[in-house]
């Protein structure tokens, strides 16, 4: 899965961007939820699958994507 | 600077020199050298002369050669010390004005005994206490009262960290979040790397109130055991966004420890790609930490384990391998010294990625402390120079809020009093120095009578 941006109003739901950014729930991390990465600007983040990451255009709602959500690891200790 | 310089005295001094038999001092083979401080306590060293075969290139290092030390080939190396801002010229003066002289070479600061992963502790928290003046800090009433610091690792375990450290640590259970799936009670988590985290952030902020996010436990699909994703840091980010902005406006402040980072290339998109989290401040994460330090939030990363000396065997990027967030010109990178003021082999040099002066500072690791990992086993990795540091901010936070001190001027006041280490100013290895709370203090003190 891969990470996209979106633009909504303030108190989006994930259900909102879906239907914006036409997406099937089979697309959608519904576990990850929708998450507002900067109130400033209205943008937010959610985890969609690459094939839909490409289908769909986030640019056409404001957004981007698709971005890596690469691993993440403890920095320690050394190994 | 300190410098080699390479003399040919007369053949009856190198002679000396060379016989094991004879003791020669620096002032027997010079009586002094213009703008160069002699080093009395250096033992002359002789130097043997490559002699090529007959008919060989004179000049050429490239061939067979054998070495003389006969007193009419060999030179004499003695130790000195030229002022830096006369370096270039005597360097350029000193062969050409004395006939004894044939050369002057660099005398770097060698490291036999840089501290490694797998090397016992170099000393102990109560040692870090001590360099992080906290009897001072305290009798200012700077101990983290009522200041949020978010733990962003595996997790804490509170009752660990009040055995180890002697009172119990305050957890704010109502502020603190799980990555969706994710079970557990904030401060109820098995004992590893958070733990460690959060005992070290309290070493300078016992009174900290303690938000625990263990996003590096999510078991979202794509990761794996004891890592995390980088969406769930994303969404972890944006919870405490809104912990930040239910704080006052005038009284608001947030520590962000984050002692983690992408150890391969091979999880982002490739540089250059609009995707990729490595090398792009517009990637969501990226974006999400700009925003809450914008907000008020004072956010720290460890610079990483990839130093050139002893690297983490994860690591897997060629160069450079602080990036991300880790490198961010809104964050502090924090890498890594032990508590003897020597940066430890494994901490990551910069230049960053989305900033090239990074890291920022050092703190200490590499010491033993909370015993998360066994007994005998330090505090290691810029793991723990992280909290270290988010500790130390914390507490500078119980008397001055962002609306006081914003982020970026806190960032600039710690890099600004840090020590000095390495080359002079700002270098790759140690950045602007280590964490030097007495100059932190002095600071804010004349901040305030200009206030005033």
């Amino acid at each position: 899965m891969v990470l996209i941006t979106v633009r909504l109003p303030p108190q989006a739901t994930l259900e909102q961007a879906t239907r914006r950014l036409g997406l099937r729930d089979e697309e959608v991390d519904t576990g990850y939820d929708l998450v507002l990465i900067d109130p400033r600007r209205g943008l937010y983040g959610l985890r969609v699958t690459e094939a839909a990451a490409h289908r769909i255009s986030p640019a056409s709602c404001g957004g981007t994507g698709p971005h890596s959500d690469p691993r993440i690891e403890p920095y320690g200790p050394p190994r | 600077m300190r410098v080699l310089i390479q003399l040919r005295p007369t053949p009856d001094v190198v002679a000396a020199v060379a016989d094991p038999g004879v003791t020669t001092t620096t002032a027997d083979v010079s009586d002094g050298l213009p703008g160069v401080v002699l080093d009395n306590s250096f033992v002359p060293v002789a130097v043997p002369r490559p002699v090529p075969a007959t008919g060989g290139d004179p000049l050429s290092l490239n061939q067979a050669l054998t070495f003389s030390l006969a007193a009419e080939h060999a030179s004499v190396l003695v130790r000195g010390e030229i002022s830096d801002d006369e370096l270039s010229t005597r360097l350029t003066l000193l062969p050409n004005t004395r006939s004894d002289v044939i050369g002057v070479h660099a005398d770097p600061v060698i490291e036999s005994s840089i501290v490694c992963g797998g090397d016992a502790p170099v000393g102990d928290w109560h040692d870090v206490e001590r360099l992080l003046r906290v009897a001072d800090l305290r009798s200012e009433g700077l101990d983290g009262s009522g200041v949020p610091l978010a733990i962003v690792d595996t997790g804490i375990n509170a009752a660990h960290v009040a055995q180890r450290i002697g009172h119990t640590p305050i957890i704010d259970a109502r502020n603190s979040w799980n990555p969706s799936g994710v079970s557990g009670s904030a401060g109820d988590f098995d004992v590893d790397h958070g733990t460690m985290c959060a005992f070290d952030a309290l070493i300078s902020a016992p009174k900290a109130s303690l938000i625990d996010i263990p996003v590096l436990l999510s078991r979202r699909p794509g990761g794996s055991a004891m890592d995390g994703l980088l969406s769930d840091a994303v969404a972890a980010f944006a919870h405490l966004r809104t912990v930040l902005d239910a704080l006052p406006a005038a009284t608001r402040s947030l520590v962000v420890s984050n002692s983690w980072g992408s150890f391969s290339p091979r999880w982002d998109f490739p540089v250059g790609h609009p995707g990729n989290y490595s090398d792009n401040a517009a990637h969501p994460f990226n974006l999400v930490v700009a925003s809450l330090e914008q907000a008020g939030a004072d956010v720290l990363f460890a610079a990483g384990n990839c130093g050139r000396e002893c690297r983490d065997s994860r690591c897997a990027y060629p160069d450079r391998p602080i990036g991300g967030a880790n490198s961010h010109p809104r964050v502090l990178s924090v890498a890594g010294v032990d508590t003897e003021g020597e940066r430890v082999g494994y901490s990551s040099q910069g230049p960053g990625r989305l900033t090239q002066r990074k890291p920022d500072i050092c703190a200490y690791t590499h010491f033993s402390g909370s015993g998360a990992f066994g007994d005998d086993e330090p505090d290691s990795g810029t793991s723990a120079a992280c909290p270290v540091a988010a500790g130390l901010v914390s507490a500078i936070r119980t008397r001055w809020p962002a609306s006081a001190l914003s982020p970026s001027q806190l960032r600039a006041l710690l890099r600004r009093t840090a020590d000095d280490r390495g080359g002079v100013g700002f270098d790759y290895d140690y950045g602007y120095g280590v964490l030097d709370v007495a100059g932190i203090l002095a600071s804010l003190r004349r901040r305030d009578l200009r206030v005033a």
